[in-house]
């Protein structure tokens, strides 16, 4: 489990079982890189080069505090233990196969039960459980997302921001 | 109900059907004897009994009636006497001559009397004569005919023509027979001169002509006050009842006979032998024996039938069903010679146990076929995961690309060549023309680390490829194995080279455990296992490695199972990672060298196999034991 807790950042709560996966996910939800050689080029460009206007309106990279598990069952300790302490995740991303413990869908359906406001975002393999399913067990579906693997978890990462931002 | 009979009624249930119907056909046997036995003696033997008591009673009637005939002879002899003129005459005292012609002692001879007395009509004794043995004696020695004698009056007087006494009498000398009639005319008419008396004796040579003439062995005896005295323990009081006393060898009757006074005189008895109870008792052992032949007969007879027709055909079937159940082998018939009932329920079973082949092999294909469905939604989770990374990778690359491009280098060149660019603001270009290729180099080098990323990431999606080609080549039927045979072929993992420097143990009693398991899969875990033992020894640096394998029997859940247990002295791993080590995407060997995918492959094949996987380590650097629970083979 890891920990990267800041305040007003978005809470995300990963459970996958597969180790690199974990890997990833902590990579793509990390703050930038920022070196003072990068902020030195940065600085010197801003000195001696006009501004580009098409830059401007780049948003701003959002800041997430990961806390990762490898299991159903840690995933819904971690999130009740969050929601007691009063600072509930704004997202969980469940893997919906991680043996040998309880599946994705059984851990959200029952983090659902305890904290109806969280986005619960659905990320398999293997398509092996219907939506219908899903939006059936883990409702509602305004909150339910489901991501298809591979994919790319830094594109992930914005999309958890949107869906954040949008509530 | 009582335990004791619950627990009886348990011991039957639980008894075999042959040795069921045994005990039935045995009960059957044994109640059927008893109650042969009981209706033979109860109410057969009883009917012989009988009817010697009603031939006890009948002799003793004839008996009496004997004795009554001698009494009624005697009678009709005093009775020809007593109407008589001549006897008249001479009582009335006018015939003086018939003393000498008709009273002697040849009269008393040829009428068959022991007495012969008459008496005037004044109760006077005119004549009599007693003979016993031939020799005269006196009557007065009867003590029957004195005042005081109480039948005096009955024998000596009677006021009336009809008036007679005739009967039995006690005397001095023994019971007599006796009859007394009133002496008349011839011709019937008075008046009444006196009374002529008759008597025999009542004595042994009497009592032999009886029992000769009726073929009854009887005999009489005077009351006295000990009824034993003669074989009787009572007294019977009603002289009309007959009394029976029944012994082993005969029957005893009893009557009493009164005498001419109308009290009790006499105990008459007869010994009439049981003959006839004898007879029945024959017949009844006969008929017992006859029965009891029979009745062993006709229980072997049923025996026989039932054995053949009905138990064997069941035994056979019941053990046909129970060596299906232990082997499995559906394939195995059955054959049974009839055509009744019992041959259809084979026939049944038999097509039934094909059907259940046939389903149970269709079924083994579709679990197959489910099974590689399932194999192959695993493989496509492990491409998916794998795949993952590779695209965050290219993410990054692209992202970092992306950077350099923002870069202005162009411009800064620009800036330097221009003659009118100030010393120190060309210093400045010159020093981001430096910077921008740093950050160009440093891009570079990250794209190179995430090019090795994402090839690292290629192979294992190719390592979960082969371990899928070595899963779909796994014949799906598990089979009895023996140990020793899969540990050998799965040791050849470990290059040759590298056989000199290690030790490899094997536990000599391996021969003796046997799995239920797939041969392929389970050749695949062991080799597996040896393979990561022996890089674990290489990654220790050990100057002399050592793999160990050893077998041992283990009860889980109450199910017999085999625990094989790989242990070497390589690198080990830390406490807690025990269980960990199993799940997909874990390893403790260094970047690059695995594809992660061993151990838990081996957790699913070996779960797939109905046994369980586990590892545990004293700590980095002490060796680890890896421990495989498989079934234990059953059955041949």
């Amino acid at each position: 489990m890891m920990n990267n807790h800041e305040h007003d950042n978005i809470r995300v709560l990963i459970a996958d079982d597969d180790e690199h996966i974990l890997e990833a996910y902590r990579e793509a939800f990390a703050e930038p890189d920022s070196t003072r050689e990068t902020e030195a080029l940065d600085a010197l460009a801003a000195e001696l080069f006009e501004p580009q206007s098409e830059n401007q309106d780049e948003e701003e990279d959002p800041r997430f505090d990961v806390v990762s598990c490898s299991q159903g069952n840690d995933a819904i300790f971690l999130a009740k233990q969050a929601a007691a302490g009063g600072e509930p995740f704004d997202v969980v991303i469940l893997d919906v196969r991680m043996p040998p413990g309880i599946d994705g869908v059984e851990a959200g359906s029952e983090i659902r039960a305890f904290d109806p406001d969280v986005e619960i975002v659905f990320v398999t393999g293997y398509s092996d459980v219907p939506l219908e399913e899903l939006q059936r067990r883990v409702p509602p579906p305004m909150k339910l997302h489901y991501f298809n693997k591979p994919l790319s978890l830094f594109r992930l990462a914005q999309d958890v921001a949107s869906m954040v931002r949008a509530h | 109900m009582p335990d004791g009979v619950l627990i009886m009624s348990s011991e039957i249930a639980s008894l075999p059907l042959q040795r069921k119907v045994a005990l039935t056909l045995l009960l059957i046997f044994a109640a059927f004897s008893i109650l042969s036995y009981a209706i033979l003696t109860t109410i057969i033997a009883p009917t012989f009994e009988n009817l010697d008591l009603s031939t006890a009673k009948t002799n003793l009637v004839r008996a009496e009636r004997a004795i009554q005939t001698d009494i009624e002879n005697l009678m009709a002899v005093t009775a020809d006497w007593a109407p008589w003129d001549d006897i008249h005459d001479y009582t009335s005292g006018t015939h003086p001559g018939f003393v000498k012609s008709n009273l002697n002692r040849p009269t008393l001879a040829n009428l068959g009397l022991d007495i012969l007395v008459v008496y005037a009509a004044d109760d006077k004794l005119l004549w009599s004569q007693m003979l016993i043995d031939g020799n005269e004696r006196g009557i007065g020695e009867l003590g029957i005919f004195g005042v005081d004698d109480r039948a005096a009056p009955l024998l000596t007087s009677h006021s009336q023509p009809d008036d007679l006494s005739v009967g039995i009498l006690r005397t001095d000398l023994g019971s007599i027979l006796i009859s007394s009639m009133p002496i008349l005319r011839s011709d019937g008419s008075g008046p009444i001169a006196g009374a002529v008396i008759m008597g025999q004796f009542m004595n042994e040579s009497r009592l032999a002509r009886l029992n000769e003439r009726t073929e009854v062995n009887f005999e009489w005896h005077p009351i006295t006050d000990s009824p034993t005295e003669h074989g009787m323990d009572f007294l019977p009081v009603d002289p009309s009842e007959i009394h029976l006393e029944a012994s082993d060898a005969s029957v005893t009757s009893f009557k009493i006979l009164t005498d001419i006074l109308g009290e009790p005189l006499l105990i008459l008895n007869a010994q009439t032998p049981r003959t006839i109870s004898a007879l029945g008792a024959r017949t009844v052992n006969a008929a017992m024996l006859f029965l009891v032949i029979t009745g062993v007969f006709i229980t072997a007879v049923i025996w026989y039938l039932l054995r053949g027709a009905i138990l064997k055909p069941i035994e056979k079937l019941a053990l046909h069903m129970k060596k299906i159940r232990q082997s499995g082998d559906l394939s195995h018939r059955l054959k049974i010679d009839s055509n009744d009932e019992i041959g259809a329920l084979a026939t049944e079973f038999g097509n039934l146990t094909s059907e259940v082949h046939e389903a149970r092999k269709a079924l083994l294909l579709q679990s197959f076929k489910a099974g590689k469905a399932d194999t192959a939604a695993e493989v496509l989770h492990n491409i998916r995961n794998a795949m993952t990374p590779m695209i965050n990778g290219l993410d990054r690359l692209s992202k970092s690309f992306r950077v350099t491009k923002d870069l202005r280098v162009d411009e800064a060149t620009d800036q330097i060549s221009d003659p009118d660019c100030p010393p120190e603001r060309a210093s400045k270009f010159i020093q981001y023309i430096k910077a921008s290729f740093n950050r160009v180099k440093n891009v570079n080098e990250r794209a190179i680390e995430e090019m090795q990323v994402v090839t690292s990431q290629a192979l294992q999606v190719e390592a979960i490829l082969s371990d899928q080609e070595k899963f779909t080549n796994a014949p799906p039927v598990e089979e009895n194995i023996v140990v020793d045979e899969v540990v050998g072929e799965a040791a050849y993992v470990i290059p040759k080279e590298a056989q000199d420097q290690l030790a490899f143990e094997l536990d000599h009693g391996l021969t003796r455990y046997r799995v239920r398991a797939h041969r392929i899969g389970l050749l695949q875990v062991l080799g597996n296992l040896i393979l990561n033992a022996y890089e674990s020894i290489q990654r220790q640096n050990s100057a002399q490695g050592r793999i160990s394998l050893s077998a041992s029997d283990i009860i889980v859940d109450d199910k017999p199972m085999v625990r094989l247990t790989v242990r070497d002295n390589g690198s080990g791993f830390d406490d807690g990672m025990g269980q960990r080590i199993f799940q997909r995407g874990f390893t403790s060997k260094p970047q690059g060298e695995t594809t992660g995918l061993g151990l838990h492959w081996c957790a699913n094949a070996v779960a797939g196999m109905g046994g369980r996987i586990s590892a545990e380590s004293q700590g980095a650097g002490k060796g680890a034991e890896f421990h495989v629970l498989l079934p234990a083979a059953q059955g041949g």
